[in-house]
């Protein structure tokens, strides 16, 4: 798929900033449909399509962090980029949280944004070509549907978001074997490992308590002092 | 743990205090009655000569006098704790707020600076862009201005440099300096003059009142509501009207978004930008003018109206 035919929605209530955003988006070769509130986001998400959208938290009516949540407990899957002025650990734990899969702080490089929307673009197109024979996989009584992102974990279904969808199917794939911090960081988030490494034990944290009965002491999803995860079906 | 803390918290320790020594001063009277009888019958055996009654009563009033000083001293140590502990508060609020605040007009300068250092753009994008980032330069100097005012220690010693002002024209200028923000957020300035008098005022701090008082009237409404300014004369005061159909505020907090660092908390404005000292600075700095900053809101929903008076009083001969 070309830039041309990738669509972003833009969730910024900045007027200049948005209008910055869209004129580089646009020049990159992609479509920029912009918002400047949540209400307006979810409403133009129910009735068209999009492969990213660029989420600021601090939005009127609705925060960007209310939006993603929102958006996570649909079946609508698609990558979130926040972006925020809050920059703290926190702030971009509670993002990520929420269901972003990746975060920028404001002020922020150009180049970097560009090269963050590419990445997940580009990872998300991998994710969504078939990698088994079957996109449901199963383990115990879990299983993860890999085309829809649906899930069932130890307290029920549920929808998988973009970036852990792509952790576990990576950590599937590689099933018996140890995949390290860094190859998942590259592969999944598409930095280098000088980026922070924490991202990976956040997100690896997440997914135990979808799947891990006892997430202190996982079976499925096993962690390898100094060298990386390992997915045990 | 936290029950533990909970046990130190200052208004338990206070309350603490006051049951020690509300219940000190029952047992000690009451033991004193009890035993008076028997210490009169000791001392008259012993000294009768420095047994008198008046003195006795004299020292239980004395040891309550006492105990009242004492209970005023942690009253007012605790008065004092609490207003610090308020004041720390908002200002870890006020510095969370002026961070964001700072960044966005950053952030936004720095795309577009990053825009014309890596894109290709034609002489009309360019200069498009360059008018952005100028009004974002003007939104930082704002609140830079507004930033340095309200860290002076005594609003009152502002020295303000009183000069005569075309109040009509200057209006005019603050409005169209705003241009592109109320473009950005469709909204419509209808300016109505009744008459142009000129005023002996400061100008570079009544140009912060008025900017303070357009940049919230377009924060805090939603896009495409209109701003009717009007200069009318009432009374013995030159009155300016900023009235907007925005958010607007309920009764209970019209006197306090005048304080320093005070934000209205609700739905509508949890998101919106804000570092909470504009509207205290413009307060002080109309006092200062001798002239009133008076505020009115039908209530949420219902926009408001902010008045400027200033004193026809300053009115100067052109």
């Amino acid at each position: 798929m070309k830039n041309s035919e990738k669509k972003i929605l833009v969730v910024e209530d900045e007027a200049h900033l948005a209008k910055g955003l869209q004129f580089n988006l646009e020049r990159e070769g992609y479509q920029v449909t912009l918002v400047d509130n949540g209400p307006s986001a979810v409403e133009i998400l129910g009735q068209e399509e999009f492969d990213l959208m660029i989420l600021d938290i601090m939005l009127p009516k609705m925060s960007g962090l209310e939006v993603a949540k929102k958006i996570r407990n649909t079946d609508m899957r698609f990558p979130i980029l926040m972006l925020s002025a809050k920059s703290t650990d926190e702030d971009r734990e509670l993002g990520l949280a929420a269901g972003a899969d990746d975060y920028l702080a404001k002020p922020f490089h150009l180049p970097e944004l560009l090269l963050r929307v590419k990445g997940i673009l580009r990872r998300w197109e991998w994710y969504k070509q078939p990698v088994h024979d079957q996109e449901i996989f199963k383990f115990g009584d879990m299983w993860i549907n890999f085309a829809t992102g649906k899930a069932k974990g130890c307290s029920g279904e549920f929808y998988l978001t973009a970036k852990e969808a792509l952790l576990m199917k990576l950590l599937v794939s590689k099933k018996g074997n140890i995949v390290t911090r860094e190859e998942l960081l590259e592969k999944v988030w598409g930095y280098g490992p000088q980026t922070e490494t924490r991202t990976v034990d956040n997100f690896v944290s997440r997914l135990r308590k979808y799947f891990e009965k006892k997430p202190q002491s996982p079976q499925h999803i096993i962690t390898h002092r100094e060298k990386g995860y390992e997915f045990k079906p | 743990m936290s029950r533990l803390r909970n046990l130190f918290h200052p208004i338990m320790v206070f309350i603490g205090v006051q049951i020690a020594w509300i219940v000190l001063m029952v047992v000690w009277i009451n033991w004193y009655l009890e035993n008076n009888l028997a210490i009169k019958e000791f001392a008259q055996k012993i000294r009768p000569d420095l047994f008198t009654v008046e003195i006795q009563w004299l020292i239980l009033f004395e040891g309550c006098f006492l105990m009242l000083l004492i209970l005023a001293g942690v009253y007012v140590i605790f008065v004092y704790w609490n207003k610090q502990n308020r004041l720390n508060q908002m200002q870890s609020n006020f510095v969370a707020s002026v961070s964001h605040e700072l960044k966005s007009p950053l952030a936004s300068l720095q795309l577009y600076l990053e825009t014309l250092k890596y894109q290709d753009v034609s002489n009309y994008e360019r200069k498009d862009f360059v008018e952005t980032m100028l009004s974002d330069t003007q939104r930082l100097s704002e609140l830079i201005d507004n930033i340095l005012q309200s860290s002076k220690a005594d609003p009152k010693s502002m020295a303000l440099q009183f000069q005569p002002v075309n109040l009509g024209d200057f209006l005019a200028d603050v409005v169209k300096e705003h241009k592109r923000q109320l473009e950005a957020k469709k909204c419509l300035v209808d300016l109505k003059l009744e008459a142009s008098p000129t005023l002996n005022l400061d100008p570079r701090a009544l140009r912060m009142v008025f900017n303070n008082l357009v940049s919230n009237a377009i924060r805090y409404s939603p896009a495409g509501s209109p701003l009717n300014i009007h200069l009318h004369k009432i009374g013995k005061y030159w009155e300016v009207n900023f009235e907007d159909q925005g958010f607007g505020f309920e009764k209970k907090d019209m006197k306090k978004i005048f304080r320093k660092f005070y934000r209205v908390q609700n739905t509508d404005t949890q998101n919106i930008e804000g570092a909470g000292l504009g509207l205290f600075i413009s307060s002080e700095i109309v006092k200062n003018h001798n002239g009133r900053l008076k505020v009115s809101s039908p209530g949420r929903g219902q926009g408001a109206i902010f008045s400027v008076q200033l004193p026809a009083s300053r009115e100067v001969e052109v």
